[in-house]
């Protein structure tokens, strides 16, 4: 698409003095060219606007259409000068004038073109300061940074000039003159009879983008010499001419589906690069501006597949210098969960394309070899034993049961089930959380392990897929063993009630193994995940998450499980569940507080012999 | 202020009439063919003599919200297409005897006696926690920017609120001596990073793009203010000892604790004691053609001699 003309900078500055003669040139604009033969219009807005609040007719400043040299057509007396002052409460004045860029003359004087720059016109409050009482950095340079921009493909021209027209016509007794350095072998020119700087040639961004330089300027009064320097940056724009490429020439990757069927897997990944600028901001349209689509007939793939396009920046080096590029990233999304049974592989092509750029290999094809597995839903070949303990309680853990690759799956519903026996004997449950790829075995009813009948019990599990109804079947034989020990008294229900090593081991309560509770002794340093609790079995509990077992019960394992108070000095777990880390010992009562403290009374801090010293 | 004008402007009937006018002109979706409307030009004009027109609004007043959708809804009109800087809504910070107070209250702590063991950071925090208010609101915003939950890192919706809470009602003799606390050595200046609780109200998984960002900023209007007020205030200034305008640093200092608590949350970025940088939680990469702009937004923070 053709720009047109345009301006290389978007402000400009000057100051606007009191009683200024009309006739005074302030500053001088360019314009650069999209093409050979262009001519530059300069229009100026009838418009000033003083603060965003208001805007006044403008009388006093004039533009040379042909030249862009803005100038004051009429003194600014100190009437005009109040006038204009009135409603900005910036401790400046400024004025700001849009001036607008066309290639033809302007017919009306309006001010709604695409193509404007901005100019801000300081006024000071103070008739124009004489020549000898500025410094070198004012008589040489305005207070704005010397800073263009030049599209890249377009025809030389020139695009600025050093000297200031207002201190040129102010000062014409001093000699200034300007250099440009560090401009060895770049292109652009400096001429010493206009002062203008010019761009030689088309440039290329994607070789170089951004030209520092220095200004130099010398004034000369009498023998008084001075000198100051000012960096001079060109930014190089950029346009989309550069094709999509291949990195390495991988058009090719494989994308499998087996164990994770899940509906948003990604299942693989290819990267297009392109040595032109993507902005992500506004991220819309620059998606919209390079495209990927799944080229198929199949509603089936179209249902089931997606492409997601993310696209970052990255850095070419051309000829040593840095340039900016884009790497586009597709990658292969799984748009829904694929059944278990599903099993077909083919060539899934996506064709990738640069929609702005000109020239015939503006697209790029994309293969990715898709194959479906089929998985199936089995069991390993042994069979599952385990032994319980008859002094187990009730939420004791077992052990776990799983198919198999069950910890591999993802997007495939296994719900595990215990077919009931033929006997009495039924003391074991099974449970699963939602994202559980297993089940948990654990005792339900506590009071079956104590009858003597009861020795070995056989259970048939069954796995079944919830999508495909497919399903899988398996024994389980429990064993009970060891003798029933006698309860003890005044025990608490839950293990955590326990705040001493001896009286842990003494009691047994809810989830134990084999009747007693477990002691778990931590390091004693500060607060530390380490810290001492008592325990059902130290394996499962404390262990930082609160599994479906645990959360069946809060007397359990308050240690992951508590969402109540916790005292003393902690930190809590993970969705503000449990003790993730603790001071000392912890302890909790299920259903009201937990407490975290220093057992300092272990030690008797005093025996009988201090006592009758003090 | 705004609100005042509001009511002001509401009981004459020309110009309630054609402030209804004008906030049906912005109201559309394509607001620049609707302004080019004669009818909108004329209201336009006629509220430039209003009292709506010079309004400003207060920090922390009542009612701040609304007085700023009074002012946006004339202001919107007046932009035409987004400008680099935007003026501030808020009265200008004039109290100058008061500053000299509270700058007075932020350095005493920078007694060359008890240099060079001391931490500013720390005595802020000790003097904050002798203050009930202080106290309150600052475990207030604590507790809810550390609180974590399973599914997501922390609500950064309910901790921003409850910082812009402690940053409005608490005096600033204690949250300028937090926030911008002298230090020696790191662990002072990491306690001065965590002053507020960036694990949750700065940081993110990405960094947007510093524009992006900013365009988000301007899609509300208290943040689109708080942003220009620290244009104002903080812009670097050639004519002045301080770099700051009008050396009213305590205005600046002002306008960047303005804009904690929202999507333009500044920062320290790092706990180095020698070269403090501030900056929001973005980057300009990704730029493209608009680099140049977005670096000297960034650079706003980043590079900043006022601040």
């Amino acid at each position: 698409a053709a720009f047109g003309l345009y301006f290389p900078r978007k402000e400009y500055s000057e100051n606007v003095y009191i009683d200024q003669a009309g006739g005074t040139p302030l500053l001088r604009i360019h314009a650069l060219r999209d093409s050979h033969g262009e001519v530059a219009h300069f229009h100026l807005c009838q418009n000033l606007i003083i603060s965003r609040a208001r805007s006044h007719e403008n009388h006093w400043f004039q533009i040379r259409e042909k030249t862009g040299l803005l100038y004051l057509s009429k003194s600014l007396d100190r009437e005009d000068f109040n006038m204009l002052s009135v409603g900005s409460w910036m401790p400046l004045s400024k004025v700001m004038l849009y001036v607008f860029l066309s290639s033809h003359p302007f017919q009306e004087k309006e001010c709604d073109s695409a193509t404007r720059t901005t100019v801000f016109l300081s006024l000071i409050n103070a008739t124009a300061p004489a020549c000898s009482s500025l410094t070198a950095r004012q008589l040489c340079f305005t207070e704005m940074d010397l800073s263009f921009h030049i599209k890249e493909n377009k025809p030389a021209g020139t695009f600025h000039q050093l000297q200031l027209p207002s201190v040129h016509h102010l000062c014409q007794n001093l000699s200034i003159s300007y250099k440009l350095l560090a401009a060895e072998g770049m292109p652009f020119r400096y001429n010493e009879n206009t002062t203008g700087v010019s761009v030689t040639q088309r440039l290329d961004r994607e070789e170089r983008e951004r030209y520092e330089l220095i200004a130099k300027c010398t004034v000369r009064e009498g023998f008084r010499e001075m000198q100051v320097e000012v960096p001079f940056l060109v930014n190089v724009l950029d346009e989309d001419d550069s094709p999509p490429f291949l990195p390495n020439g991988t058009d090719t990757a494989d994308a499998v589906v087996e164990f994770n069927r899940k509906e948003g897997t990604v299942l693989a990944t290819l990267t297009v690069y392109d040595a032109d600028t993507t902005p992500i901001y506004p991220l819309e349209s620059s998606r919209k501006k390079y495209t990927g689509t799944i080229i198929t007939d199949d509603p089936w793939i179209s249902e089931t597949f997606r492409v997601e396009h993310i696209f970052d920046e990255i850095h070419f080096s051309p000829n040593g210098s840095q340039v900016r590029g884009t790497q586009h990233e597709y990658k292969l999304v799984l748009n829904k969960s694929i059944s278990v049974t599903e099993h077909r592989s083919f060539q899934l092509d996506v064709l990738v394309n640069d929609t702005e750029f000109h020239g015939p290999e503006r697209s790029v094809m994309l293969h990715f070899n898709v194959s479906i597995l089929p998985v199936s839903i089995q069991f390993p070949n042994v069979t599952y034993q385990f032994t319980v303990n008859r002094n187990a309680e009730r939420f004791a853990q077992i052990g776990k049961i799983c198919i198999e690759n069950c910890m591999k799956f993802r997007g495939v519903n296994i719900t595990y089930k215990l077919l009931s026996p033929n006997a009495s004997c039924y003391p074991v449950s099974i449970l699963q959380g939602r994202e559980d790829k297993w089940g948990s075995l654990y005792v339900n009813d506590s009071s079956v392990l104590h009858r003597p009948e009861c020795k070995e019990i056989q259970y048939t599990i069954q796995a079944t897929d919830k999508q495909s109804r497919k399903h899988a079947k398996t024994l389980l034989t429990v064993v009970l063993e060891g003798t029933l020990l006698k309860k003890e008294e005044d025990c608490p229900d839950s293990c955590a009630v326990s705040k001493h090593h001896a009286e842990c081991e003494e009691c047994g309560g809810l989830g134990v193994l084999t009747g007693r509770c477990q002691w778990r002794q931590g390091s004693g340093k500060g607060i530390t995940t380490n810290y001492s609790t008592c325990t059902p079995s130290i394996k499962t509990c404390p262990d930082g998450t609160c599994d479906v077992i645990e959360s069946k019960d809060p007397a359990v394992c308050p240690q992951d499980c508590t969402s109540g108070n916790i005292i003393g000095g902690h930190g809590k777990g993970i969705g503000n569940l449990g003790i993730k880390s603790g001071h000392g010992i912890c302890y909790c009562f299920p259903r009201q507080n937990c407490y975290c403290e220093k057992d300092d009374i272990k030690e008797q801090l005093c025996d009988d012999v201090c006592k009758t010293v003090i | 202020d705004c609100v005042r004008a509001n009511e002001l402007c509401a009981a004459e009937p020309s110009c309630s009439s054609r402030y209804r006018t004008l906030r049906q002109c912005l109201a559309g979706r394509d607001r620049n063919t609707m302004l080019a409307n004669k009818e909108c030009q004329a209201a336009l004009e006629v509220l430039q003599e209003s009292p709506l027109y010079d309004c400003r609004c207060k920090r922390g007043m009542k009612k701040e919200l609304q007085c700023l959708q009074i002012y946006w809804s004339i202001h919107l009109g007046l932009t035409e297409g987004e400008e680099f800087y935007e003026a501030s809504p808020y009265e200008p910070v004039t109290s100058r005897l008061s500053d000299i107070f509270r700058l007075a209250s932020i350095f005493s702590g920078m007694d060359p006696a008890t240099n060079s063991k001391s931490n500013h950071c720390l005595d802020a925090a000790k003097a904050c926690n002798l203050n009930d208010n202080c106290k309150r609101l600052r475990s207030g915003y604590i507790s809810t920017c550390s609180k974590v939950s399973a599914t997501e890192h922390c609500s950064r919706r309910k901790c921003h609120k409850a910082l812009r809470q402690f940053f409005d009602r608490v005096p600033s003799e204690y949250t300028y001596r937090l926030l911008f606390c002298s230090c020696k050595d790191q662990a002072c200046a990491e306690r001065r990073r965590q002053t507020i609780v960036p694990s949750c109200s700065y940081e993110d998984k990405e960094k947007p793009n510093c524009l992006d960002l900013r365009n988000t900023c301007r899609t509300d209007h208290l943040c689109r203010s708080r942003l220009a007020d620290f244009h104002t205030n903080c812009q670097a200034s050639f004519q002045s000892l301080t770099s700051c305008p009008g050396d009213n640093y305590q205005a600046c200092l002002g306008s960047y604790a303005g804009l904690i608590g929202f999507d333009m949350t500044p920062n320290y970025a790092d706990a180095s004691t020698t070269s403090i940088t501030i900056s929001p939680w973005c980057s300009c990469k990704g730029s493209g053609n608009m680099e140049e702009e977005c670096e000297k937004f960034l650079r706003d923070f980043t590079e900043n001699p006022c601040l």
